[in-house]
Formats: structure tokens, C-alpha cells, sequence
């Protein structure tokens, strides 16, 4: 079950490929926050009830609800244009993504851990890539913060790969990192709105003091 | 020797195109035309004589037969469930892609032999397509063949084992990327309009504009008659093994009449894309058979 959950998460990476709205990848990064919640509950089942609880939370009310909610109110305050405008075409992009996960399941493949899922692996590390290359080709900043988003799902697959063990700690340092992200970049996405009206990257750099 | 998931293809293309015109009257609120109009249609073209163009030559009318033959020759390798087509061989599957592709080749030959600069352009496109559509064809079915060690439609879906849910899911994205490559080799709706009215957007009708009256029945009949074949392919991954036709028959005709009504919703609420965007579109269905290959290697501990 897990390894169809976890085709699906790569599915979903690769339709981030060539989403070029911003609704749609708003979309994407709720269904991947129900799809890890499907992974973690099957792996984590014999854990105790606090820390369910605790996964529950944080894949579903933050991944599924409170975050799209949150990106959706900024889009709509700052009055972003739907458009995800790439640096290059998305054919191209659709083939990098391949390529990345194609290049992950290699690189997993040379990895002989006996500890280490190997399935998890390749969907965390395509993950990890895909959200680096959606920071680096896209214009805007909330596209920015999205990409990030995508790697943080990664770093939780990854997690999940390491073993059945995710301590409490690791789990408040992930919330509080997506937390704190968001958070901010939703307030430093607001601010710049508020005094440039446009949000392409490319005009931060004609920035001086 | 089998001869009845001919039949049964046979018999459901009579009513396929019937049943997505009535699920897109029905979400659109029309009345929309009869059950049988489609046929009715090929009908009255059959009865037909041709009108043959003095710029083209014997290949324009040679073309249509060669395509439907080509159609009906895919259709004799589709097995149902464990009972093979009439035509049966180790790995008969490339032959299947192939002997379409054939088709193909001749009404793109046929549409650039009419001398109509539309007509180039559309046999352009559609020959982009067909040829992104083939990779995801190979790798589905290739990672089928590892899966279960056989070579020919037969014996893959035959020896598919299922009850297990691996092989459940791993049919469920495959049957969703057969539906797309279904989409994309008949021409329909995300990526070309069949109801388009202007040339330049057109791809597939644009090739058979020059075609009139038995030729054009044949060329929609054969239409019909795919939608059917890969409604067959798609079914072969839920049929029950063995011999039970009372389970076998009425799954079979489920999943025809449940890809008929995704075929007329997806023309109902989907508007087609740009003419650039189609590319990357048929790009996606490579990378997700190449998934599908991914999970097979994971499933099959090749690595």
C-alpha cells in the first residue's frame, strides 16, 4: 500500500512539473499532506496514541488545511496573478522532474543500507530535488515558498525512510519549521505587495539602500 | 482460438460513441441527438459513393481501407481474460502498436497527398502525438511483461496476479494511463476538439478532410472501433482469471460503459489546451509508466 502511496506522492511531483497555475500547486501540496498522512499512519501504526495524534496534526491540519488556506489568503490579499511563470518551458521542466527521479532511484540504488527503505527513499530525494527546482525556475516568491513546502514534504518521507522511530522532538522541529516558514514568508510577501505591487524576484534585485 | 473478444469489441463499438454523446446531452443539458445517431451517420456515409480530388493519387484511396484494416488487425491480438485473441504470438503487443501505427502512417501519407497546406499541418501534429504516445505504450506494457515474466497480451493478463493489492493499484494507474493514450490516439477532447469548426486548430479532422462518403464512413467507424479495442485493453486488467464468463462478461461491459462516460465528461468539463501545452501533456503519461516500471523493479526485487 505504501509503495502505491508513494508513486502517487512522485505522480503528484511530476504534475508540479507542469501546473502553471497557482491554484493547482495549491491543490498538489494538499493532496500530498493527505497522501503522507495514508504513509505515516501505515508505517507508524504500532506507535502510541500522542504521537498519531501528533502526525494526525501536523499532515492533515497543517499540510491539508491550515497551510493552502494560508497561501490562498495571500494570494487573494496581494492580488497575485494565477499564472506560476517559469524561467523555461514547461516541457522542459516535465523532463527535468523525470530525469530527477529517474537520477534518485539510481543513486538510491547504489546505496546498500539494510536500514533503509528504499522506496522512501527515491520519493524523498525526488521530492527533495523537484522542490529545488521549482524554487530555482519559478518568478515568484510564493512560488518560493511553495517549492519549499515540497521540500519539507520530502524531508518527512525521508524521515519515515530511516526507520519506524520519529521521536516527539523531530516532530516539533519539522511543525515549527513549516510554521515558522509560512509564517514569515507570508508576512515578507505581504510587506513587499504592500510597497511594489508586483512580486517577481527578478525586481528585488534592483533593491538598493 | 477465440473468437469472442472480437465480438464482444465488435459489439461495443457499435455503442460507444452513442454513449458519449448522450453522457455530454446529458451534463449539458440538451436533448441532445438519439443513441444510435453516430451509427445512423456511418450508415447513410456507407451508402455513399466517394468523391476523389485530380491533385491526389491512388494513395489517397487506398488509405482508409488500409487504416480500418489496420484497426480491426490490433483488434484480433485483444484477449479477454484468459481466453486469447485470434491472433496470439510472443510478443504480440509490439505487433499490436505497430500494425495501428501502420494506419496511422497511411492516413498521414493520404492527408499530405491531397496538396492542402492545412492537411500537412494537422498530419504534423498528429504525428507528434502518435509518436509521444509510444513511449508510454512500450514502457506500460514492458513493465507488465517483467511483472509477470510473459511476452504476449495473453499471457500477461492471463498470469496478472490478482487479489493481491499491489497488482490491483499497479492496474489502476495502469488503466489510467490507457485511458489518456485512448484520449490522445483517438483525437479527443484535452488535446483536440473533434466538434473544432476552424482548420488551424484542428488535428485529426483536418487529415480526413478531403475524404467523402465511404471513405469518411470508414474512417469514423474505425474511431469507433478503437475507442472499443483500448475499452478491451483496459478491461483485461479487472477481469477474474479463469473461465467464468457470468463474472468476466458483465466487468467487461461495466468498464466500457464506465470509460464511455469519462470519455463524454472529460469533453463536458474540460476545455482543450493550447496547441504547446499538448507536448508536455503526453510527456506526463511517459513519466508515469516510467513509475509504473519504477514499482515493478521495487515489486519484482530486480534491484
Amino acid at each position: 500500500m505504501t509503495v502505491i502511496l508513494l508513486a502517487i506522492f512522485a505522480v503528484t511531483l511530476i504534475y508540479l512539473g507542469v501546473a502553471n497555475r497557482l491554484s493547482s500547486y495549491i491543490s498538489v501540496l494538499a493532496v500530498q499532506g493527505v497522501i503522507l498522512f495514508g504513509v505515516a499512519f501505515i508505517e507508524l501504526i504500532e506507535i502510541n496514541w500522542v504521537n498519531l495524534v501528533f502526525i494526525l496534526l501536523e499532515t492533515i491540519v497543517f499540510k491539508t488545511i491550515a497551510i493552502p488556506y494560508f497561501l490562498k489568503y495571500i494570494i487573494e490579499r496581494n492580488k497575485i496573478t494565477r499564472d506560476s511563470e517559469p524561467f523555461l518551458p514547461d516541457f522542459i521542466s516535465i523532463v527535468i522532474v523525470t530525469a530527477i527521479i529517474i537520477a534518485s532511484f539510481l543513486l538510491s540504488n547504489a546505496i546498500e543500507d539494510p536500514h533503509l527503505g528504499k522506496i522512501f527513499f527515491v520519493a524523498s530525494l525526488s521530492a527533495l530535488f523537484t522542490g529545488l527546482y521549482i524554487i530555482v525556475t519559478r518568478r515568484k516568491i510564493i512560488t518560493h515558498v511553495m517549492g519549499f513546502l515540497v521540500i519539507e514534504n520530502g524531508v518527512f518521507v525521508l524521515s519515515l525512510a530511516v526507520g519506524n522511530e520519529m521521536p516527539m522532538l523531530v516532530n516539533i522541529g519539522i511543525l515549527l519549521d513549516i510554521f515558522a516558514s509560512v509564517f514569515l514568508l507570508g508576512i515578507f510577501a505581504n510587506k513587499i505587495g504592500d510597497i511594489m505591487k508586483e512580486q517577481d524576484v527578478e525586481q528585488l534585485s534592483n533593491l538598493k539602500d | 482460438m477465440s473468437i469472442v473478444s472480437f465480438l464482444l469489441i465488435i459489439f461495443t463499438s457499435l455503442f460507444f460513441t452513442g454513449i458519449v454523446i448522450r453522457t455530454k446531452s446529458i451534463f449539458s443539458g440538451r436533448k441532445g441527438p438519439g443513441f444510435f445517431q453516430p451509427l445512423k451517420d456511418i450508415r447513410r456515409l456507407f451508402r455513399k459513393g466517394a468523391v476523389y480530388s485530380k491533385t491526389t493519387s491512388f494513395i489517397f484511396q487506398i488509405a482508409p481501407s488500409i487504416y480500418f484494416a489496420s484497426v480491426l488487425m490490433a483488434i484480433f491480438m485483444v484477449p479477454f481474460g484468459n481466453q486469447p485473441g485470434i491472433i496470439s504470438f510472443q510478443g504480440d503487443f509490439i505487433f499490436f502498436a505497430y500494425a495501428l501505427a501502420l494506419g496511422k502512417f497511411f492516413i498521414i501519407i493520404s492527408a499530405l497527398d491531397t496538396g492542402s497546406s492545412f492537411e500537412g499541418m494537422g498530419a504534423s501534429r498528429e504525428a507528434l502525438y502518435s509518436l509521444l504516445v509510444e513511449p508510454a505504450f512500450f514502457i506500460l506494457m514492458g513493465s507488465f511483461a517483467l511483472l509477470t515474466g510473459h511476452t504476449s497480451f495473453y499471457e500477461i493478463f492471463g498470469s496478472l496476479h490478482f487479489g493481491s493489492y499491489i497488482s490491483y493499484g499497479e492496474g489502476t494507474l495502469a488503466a489510467i494511463v490507457l485511458v489518456f493514450i485512448a484520449l490522445i490516439e483517438n483525437s479527443r477532447m484535452p488535446v483536440d476538439d473533434p466538434k473544432t469548426h476552424l482548420e488551424l486548430t484542428m488535428v485529426h479532422e483536418v487529415m480526413i478532410l478531403d475524404n467523402s462518403g465511404f471513405d469518411l464512413g470508414l474512417i469514423l467507424y474505425s474511431t469507433n472501433l478503437k475507442f472499443a479495442m483500448y475499452g478491451a485493453l483496459i478491461a483485461n486488467f479487472f477481469l477474474t482469471p479463469g473461465y467464468e464468463w457470468y463474472y468476466s462478461l458483465p466487468i467487461f461491459i461495466g468498464v466500457q460503459i464506465v470509460f464511455a462516460v469519462i470519455v463524454g465528461t472529460v469533453e463536458s468539463f474540460m476545455a482543450r489546451f493550447r496547441m504547446n501545452h499538448n507536448p508536455q501533456y503526453i510527456f506526463m503519461l511517459t513519466s508515469i509508466s516510467l513509475l509504473i516500471f519504477i514499482g515493478v523493479l521495487i515489486l519484482k526485487k530486480f534491484v
